[in-house]
């Protein structure tokens, strides 16, 4: 384990020397994604201007939800780079797969290492300096409770979305291909919980409860913090649900994984 | 002009091959759509309407504007930088028929199949969901494809702009991307530019972004009538003649510092 970590962090190292080499390009990409992402809260934030609330929530209120997905999604897209559909794919049809295989290491922890997209701190910016926003103009009623309980929350919603790259990426085993559906439940996710899940049509919302647990993710743990009330009636504990519901996901997605690998056989190339 | 149809019906026939790509981007385009539309339904269902525009037509708004997505290029393209940056624009170059043309031909052909393949498609599926409006009249018909026409011109040298940026710099996808987003932005693509406050409606009035996509669904909506709808179209046009002429003139600059390399 000791030496798997260590590996790990040595390839991490090499990727981010590699890409710290031209660092004025690296920054200015920096500031582009974080633009780019900011301009979508920004268009929406406008809108808010002339409407007041979305479905009785405020500008402050949809910028805590929107902030919270988007620094755990941007981290969750650095960590789990190896694990990127669009990266993995690529991967597989080189054959690179087949190299990491026959090295005397842990498969997961190599294709951890593989890929460390560090540029996606702009993404992660954008989504700090939109949840400072909400929480510095929000009058949260802090307790030690919520005060622990808000980097969980960002963890599993991390957790829960590297499993679903996990997922994205082991379909790959037999499509070669990436397959673009998975961008739904990835990316289309993280635009479900930037915004209150009333606003979805009921058959949407079972979807992201039952089949995909976001609801739990993000936006009851926000009802938690802003103190608001539940209009859809769920259990007491369905606030608290997040890291359960993340751990699931993952632990899903490692079964998935380790079947998809078993089955793996090379693209011949 | 044999040359022009030549090159669009050869990107037509190549775009055609990825048919299955397409499918599977049309899956992800339909849930898009659908969270957009949710968006629109929550703002709009308890104000009734907002400067004109009422709940269906924003929802045909959205969902029109999401079939059309592909074929309009909303999210910018980068090959035109690409073939800056290999040298195969020297080929294009000897080629005769103009730059500006020869893209214009590769853009249309694909559109011409994503408009067919996927804009009809999920038209059709949306209209199971939701209340698609569609133009009054045959003459509403005809102002809304000729808006639509102008629309896609609009976009189409607005990319090829941007994509001249190449020849000053040795990276300019940054400066693409952030064009495209300043473009999706005003040109009420992300969302109808009715929705925003006063002074962003009027501040985009003076850009040529509105007349990419907004302008179009509106006059396909049937919001704009008479006069309104005639400047409208003209403003659409000016633009397009404003901004073809940059087009030249920057195409122009660019060659001249242009150093292809041989190989």
């Amino acid at each position: 384990m000791r030496r798997t970590l260590g590996l790990y962090l040595r390839l991490i190292s090499i990727q981010l020397r590699s890409q710290m080499q031209f660092r004025f390009s690296f920054w200015l990409d920096v500031l582009t994604t974080g633009l780019l992402n900011v301009s979508y809260f920004f268009s929406t934030y406008l809108v808010l201007q002339r409407f007041g609330n979305i479905a009785g929530w405020t500008i402050p209120e949809v910028a805590f939800l929107y902030g919270m997905i988007e620094v755990a999604f941007g981290t969750m897209d650095m960590v789990f780079s190896g694990f990127d559909p669009d990266f993995f794919s690529v991967f597989i049809r080189q054959g690179t797969l087949d190299q990491v295989l026959l090295r005397p290491m842990s498969v997961a922890a190599q294709i951890f290492g593989s890929s460390f997209v560090l540029r996606r701190i702009g993404r992660i910016g954008q989504g700090a300096a939109v949840l400072i926003y909400a929480l510095v103009t929000l009058d949260i009623h802090w307790t030690p409770a919520k005060v622990v309980y808000l980097p969980v929350v960002l963890l599993s919603q991390v957790l829960a979305m590297g499993a679903l790259f996990m997922v994205g990426s082991t379909l790959v085993f037999w499509t070669v291909q990436r397959v673009e559906a998975i961008n739904v439940v990835t990316y289309g996710g993280v635009e479900v919980m930037s915004y209150p899940a009333t606003i979805f049509p009921t058959w949407l919302r079972g979807f992201f409860t039952y089949i995909f647990p976001f609801i739990f993710l993000n936006y009851y743990p926000a009802l938690y913090f802003l103190d608001r009330p539940d209009p859809l009636g769920f259990p007491v504990w369905a606030p608290f649900f997040a890291l359960p519901a993340a751990l699931l996901m993952l632990l899903a997605a490692w079964r998935f994984w380790t079947f998809g690998l078993s089955k793996y056989q090379s693209t011949g190339t | 002009m044999v040359t022009f149809w030549r090159i669009i019906k050869l990107s037509f026939l190549q775009q055609l091959t990825y048919r299955t790509a397409m499918l599977a981007g049309l899956v992800t385009n339909f849930f898009w759509g659908l969270f957009r539309a949710a968006v629109v339904m929550a703002l709009l269902s308890s104000q009734g309407s907002v400067n004109g525009l009422d709940l269906p037509g924003a929802l045909t708004f959205i969902v029109v504007g999401q079939a059309m997505l592909a074929f309009m290029n909303i999210f910018g393209s980068y090959e035109l930088m690409t073939s800056v940056y290999t040298g195969s624009i020297a080929a294009d170059l000897v080629r005769p028929v103009p730059l500006f043309f020869l893209w214009m031909g590769k853009d249309l052909g694909r559109s011409v199949v994503n408009l067919l393949g996927r804009g009809v498609l999920l038209v059709a599926v949306y209209a199971f969901f939701f209340p698609i409006q569609t133009p009054k009249s045959g003459l509403g018909w005809l102002a809304a494809l000729g808006s639509l026409l102008l629309g896609w011109l609009l976009c189409f040298a607005w990319r090829f702009l941007v994509n001249l940026a190449a020849f000053w710099t040795p990276d300019a996808r940054g400066v693409g991307r952030a064009a495209f987003i300043a473009s999706q932005l005003l040109s009420g693509f992300i969302l109808p530019l009715r929705m925003y406050p006063d002074w962003f409606v009027q501040f985009s009035q003076y850009t040529p972004f509105p007349g990419m996509f907004n302008t179009s669904m509106e006059v396909y909506l049937g919001l704009l009538n008479g006069e309104a709808l005639l400047s409208a179209l003209a403003q659409q046009a000016a633009w397009l003649a404003v901004l073809v002429l940059a087009c030249y003139a920057v195409l122009r600059l660019g060659l001249r510092k242009l150093v292809i390399q041989g190989g």
